[in-house]
């Protein structure tokens, strides 16, 4: 098993650094070798992307177990989603922080030396409920966006009338499906938001090819995540592929409808 | 140009936005569409809670579906690989990722500059980012409002769409080479 500790120094006599993602080092012990190796934290110093690079690090380096100071809930969310558990309130230093957890841990490493008669690892109960608590809260952070869309489409569907509507979406499938296009491309949230607005605006009569290139765009095309895109991965890359996925929304919308119409589902 | 503060100032205030100011937006909407019009207020308000009873189902099974990717898949560790592999291999590597990434985008952005910098091919974020739009555990919901047969027609064709963006984009970006993002 190995552990993960963010460290103030490159020693066992380091203090146990407060910040995780801004951390001098971060101290990778073996627990069942004993090695111990000090690794420089490319995140030091740094403050967004900081904690990003803490979980690559510890990904890379294979911890089971990050011990540190504070980490962030977002971080935390990340550990658990790469399967690594999180332990944070941590002081003292880290050979301190070391004895600590292997104090607490003999129980559950007998129980791993046991399992060579082939039982089911006692930590695996661990991870399913990790991994419910992971997803319980994946769920929870759509519901707040996807409760106001839905209210929203409430309110479209009392006031807007299906008139209305048809004086935006004509059914020439050409405009429809640039005008779905272009509705999607403004923001991008969870798909799921895309699905609820796309499946009532069907009901109101807005043709199939509009609402699928809608569903299309709001995922891959993000005009207001445009310049955080272009920062982090170059201005002619993002431009380049917003567009791109763009025109593929369009076309792969047409595609989709052909085909469902070759099938005889949609008339 | 400062990345960190950028990035702050982009990615995760648009993210509040989002996720904060929109909701309190609308509760503002409705309290004034109670005042002013409560005859359309109510039958709004029960049309909403229909529609959210409608998706009480696929929520349960969406819940089921994040569990199990949580629980079998690792998309941090696949995204790692990103920046390693090449080709064909690459290419899958990255839908995959893609599809099985969960979070808001702009908390994606520093792990794709990572691996980029580290030498991942152009079309391979590109892929990875296209194939966002394809959610597994989205499924149920999609099902109940477009039907199965819509679902694995767009689904397909979605995946197929962005190797063609990948591919399209890495010979536009290789007609003279790409600047740094910074």
């Amino acid at each position: 098993m190995k552990i993960a500790i963010s460290s103030a120094g490159s020693t066992l006599s380091s203090n146990v650094a407060r910040q995780l993602g801004t951390a001098e080092y971060m101290m990778i012990i073996d627990l069942d070798t004993g090695d111990v190796e000090a690794v420089s934290n490319p995140g030091k110093g740094q403050q967004r992307g900081a904690g990003i690079q803490a979980v690559m690090l510890a990904i890379s380096n294979g911890a089971d177990t990050v011990l540190t100071g504070y980490c962030n809930p977002a971080i935390s969310r990340q550990f658990e989603t790469g399967g690594i558990e999180i332990v944070t309130g941590i002081s003292g230093t880290v050979a301190e922080t070391i004895q600590n957890f292997k104090d607490i841990l003999p129980k559950e490493t007998d129980a791993n030396l046991d399992r060579s008669a082939g039982e089911a690892p006692k930590t695996d109960k661990k991870k399913y409920i990790n991994a419910a608590r992971s997803a319980l809260r994946q769920l929870i952070n759509i519901l707040p966006v996807m409760f106001s869309i839905v209210l929203l489409i409430g309110l479209f569907n009392t006031l807007i009338s299906k008139k209305i509507l048809a004086g935006i979406f004509s059914g020439n499938p050409l405009i429809d499906n640039f005008l779905g296009a272009c509705f999607g491309s403004i923001f991008t949230t969870n798909p799921i938001n895309s699905y609820i607005i796309g499946g009532e605006l069907l009901k109101h009569g807005v043709s199939l090819v509009a609402v699928t290139s809608f569903v299309i765009a709001w995922v891959t095309v993000g005009l207001i995540q445009l310049p955080a895109e272009m920062t982090a991965l170059g201005r002619r890359f993002a431009v380049l592929r917003n567009f791109l996925s763009f025109l593929s929304a369009i076309i792969v919308a047409f595609l989709t409808v052909s085909v469902l119409n070759l099938t005889g589902i949609v008339s | 140009m400062n990345w960190k503060n950028e990035q702050k100032q982009s990615g995760m205030r648009q993210y509040l936005k989002v996720s904060i100011f929109f909701p309190i937006l609308v509760l503002v909407l409705y309290s004034i569409l109670f005042l002013v019009m409560p005859d359309k207020a109510w039958p709004a308000l029960k049309n909403s809670v229909s529609i959210l009873q409608s998706l009480l189902i696929p929520l349960c099974l969406v819940f089921g579906l994040i569990f199990l990717i949580n629980l079998f898949l690792n998309p941090a560790k696949v995204a790692k690989y990103l920046g390693r592999t090449s080709g064909l291999k690459g290419a899958v590597l990255s839908a995959i990722a893609g599809v099985i990434s969960v979070g808001p985008i702009y908390a994606w952005y520093p792990l794709l500059k990572d691996i980029k910098e580290k030498g991942a091919a152009d079309s391979s974020i590109a892929i990875f980012l296209n194939n966002r739009a394809v959610k597994p555990f989205l499924l149920p919901i999609m099902i109940a409002y477009f039907g199965l047969l819509f679902v694995i027609v767009l689904t397909v064709l979605m995946i197929v769409a962005s190797f063609a963006i990948g591919y399209v984009l890495s010979i536009f970006m290789g007609i003279d080479k790409p600047k740094c993002a910074d």
